[in-house]
């Protein structure tokens, strides 16, 4: 059973519907965001250049950098009197970028929504136990709010206090989740340790996942654990939140919404668009979204297109699970962290160098960001507090800058390896 | 004459680091006269009053070492009850905040190193000598 009957378009009803769409998004961001007529400008296309979808290739991709240059409502193309709801995600350095929904775009996720939740077999008679961060990420209202619409009883749990998460888990009954496989490790690992008959005590019998990689491995683990059906979702928030693809229970890979959100794979470093099966970076241009309508956006994630008809008899493409990041970006618990931000941290605080090192690694299921940082010659106090206030300092201001939780080591002067050239800041130990 | 030079060490709370701290000294002929340790999770302080101040601090940065001068004093106090009341009073009747103090001795007589806030250096030792406290020279630990 799909969702809505664009999931099951035939080729040419797809193409028409994508085609007709881009030409209006063309007109809305050419007209109404001035970033987009002075890069169409100086690119010498205008929206009635585009006149079938293989034109796409001429219009200029959209970044993250470019959301922060416009910073904060710059780049949408409405009033903010159409606005009814705004996220954010943190920057590569400092601001962050703002994204921002019209009542239409609200629509729009609850739509591709439903879609994710209707490849789980969800109906109102389920109850959701949400244990996705809710927030400025896109995660927990993302699936919170379009639940709702299905009629889903949803318990807005978030992350964290597991134990209390266990309890509510059994004692109302809950038979879906959603949260990063990690965190579904974590749930699993805590439930023996208290005592519980994971597939007796509870009821669930699907789970949403995402948020950050997992292989096919992982992911038939935590099927297996919970004894539920595993489905990932994809989505990031630049271009809805969750539910811009997502798998359905014959294959682990990913329905991609392409009816909404139509995507290229290109070659990183040239630009070049790259064919059925190719791996490169996701692009993706919104074909539907009033708030915030992006053109070409450079995902940073890796991944492939393919065509081949899946057994549910949807017809939108899929794509693989992300297979890795064009950047440096790293997933800690489900969210994205640059090194240029822990820098642009660090750059505002005395007395430490900005020679530093970041080590990504697992405790227990979980991820754990560490960060040694030395300590600059003519700090050298010999006050254990004081020190002790510098160490919590650049940690509080990580949590706000990250919205992550860091441990923050001190190191003597001097006493991180120097490198020539590009220093290796960052040693992911979970790879 | 009052003031003695304790080098302030940070150190990681690594196995070794301690012991390549001392080997440095003692390699060096530099004898540590007294020594406190202050440590969170994950760094110490090392500080220390050594025979030869300004040798061990360049030998400790030649061997990678971050050392800081600390202004101390030190005062002599009898093994008899009461003796380290005496000097707690008169710093405390002078409105002095100690930072930090440890003790050594020689034979039966001991010493506590004190560190106040720099502005009440001089303050501190007057109100020791005030309540005729001996104050020991710095020329006591050196060579």
């Amino acid at each position: 059973m799909t969702f809505s009957k664009n999931e099951s378009f035939s080729k040419d009803e797809l193409e028409a519907w994508q085609l007709s769409h881009l030409k209006e998004t063309l007109i809305r961001v050419f007209h109404l965001v001035p970033f987009y007529k002075k890069r169409f400008e100086e690119m010498g296309v205008r929206p009635e250049d585009i006149k079938t979808l293989a034109d796409i290739s001429k219009l200029p991709f959209t970044t993250k950098k470019n959301l922060r240059d416009n910073y904060p409502f710059g780049m949408f193309s409405v009033e903010m009197d159409q606005i009814v709801r705004v996220h954010s995600s943190s920057g590569t350095t400092g601001k962050p970028t703002v994204v921002g929904y019209t009542e239409h775009d609200m629509d729009i996720w609850a739509e591709v929504m439903g879609r994710v939740f209707t490849m789980g077999g969800l109906t109102c008679k389920d109850i959701l136990h949400n244990a996705t961060g809710y927030g400025l990420f896109t995660g927990g209202l993302g699936f919170h709010s379009a639940a709702e619409r299905m009629k889903i009883a949803v318990i807005p749990s978030s992350t964290g206090f597991t134990s209390r998460q266990l309890l509510l888990l059994k004692d109302f009954g809950a038979t879906a989740i959603t949260g990063t496989p990690s965190f579904a490790l974590h749930l699993a690992e805590k439930a023996k340790a208290e005592g519980y008959d994971i597939k007796k005590d509870f009821s669930l019998r699907v789970g949403f996942f995402g948020a950050e990689p997992a292989s096919d491995g992982l992911k038939d683990e935590i099927a297996n654990i919970w004894g539920i059906d595993y489905h990932e979702v994809y989505g990031l928030s630049e271009i809805i939140g969750p539910g811009v693809a997502s798998s359905c229970k014959h294959s682990h890979l990913l329905h991609f919404n392409e009816d909404h959100f139509y995507p290229e794979i290109i070659d990183p470093k040239t630009g070049e668009v790259l064919a059925e099966g190719e791996r490169g970076e996701l692009v993706v241009t919104t074909l539907t979204k009033q708030g915030l309508p992006i053109i070409r956006y450079k995902t940073g994630d890796i991944t492939s297109i393919t065509r081949v008809p899946c057994r549910c008899g949807r017809t939108l493409c899929r794509i693989e699970s992300i297979v890795g990041r064009s950047d440096d970006m790293l997933v800690i618990n489900g969210v994205n962290v640059f090194p240029s931000q822990i820098e642009h941290v660090l750059a505002k605080v005395d007395d430490i160098t900005l020679n530093y090192q970041i080590i990504a690694n697992k405790k227990g299921h979980l991820d754990k960001l560490d960060i040694d940082v030395e300590l600059s010659e003519n700090c050298m106090s010999d006050d254990i507090g004081e020190l002790t206030n510098l160490q919590k300092h650049i940690q509080h201001e990580l949590l706000n800058a990250l919205y992550i939780n860091v441990t923050v080591h001190l190191v003597a002067p001097k006493s991180l390896k120097r490198s020539e050239g590009k220093a290796v800041r960052v040693i992911d130990k979970r790879k | 004459m009052h003031t003695i030079k304790q080098l302030s060490v940070f150190i990681e709370n690594k196995t070794g680091e301690l012991s390549d701290f001392t080997h440095v000294l003692s390699t060096n002929d530099i004898s540590i006269k007294s020594i406190l340790l202050a440590d969170s999770t994950d760094f110490g302080l090392v500080r220390t009053i050594v025979d030869n101040p300004e040798k061990a601090k360049a030998i400790l940065e030649d061997n990678g070492f971050s050392v800081r001068f600390t202004d101390v004093f030190g005062v002599k106090i009898d093994d008899v009850v009461g003796s380290f009341d005496k000097v707690i009073t008169a710093l405390s009747k002078s409105n002095i905040n100690i930072q930090y103090t440890y003790s050594f001795y020689e034979f039966d007589i001991g010493i506590f190193i004190f560190s106040v806030e720099k502005d009440k250096f001089n303050e501190a030792v007057k109100s020791l000598l005030d309540a005729k406290l001996e104050v020991v020279s710095a020329s006591h630990f050196y060579k």
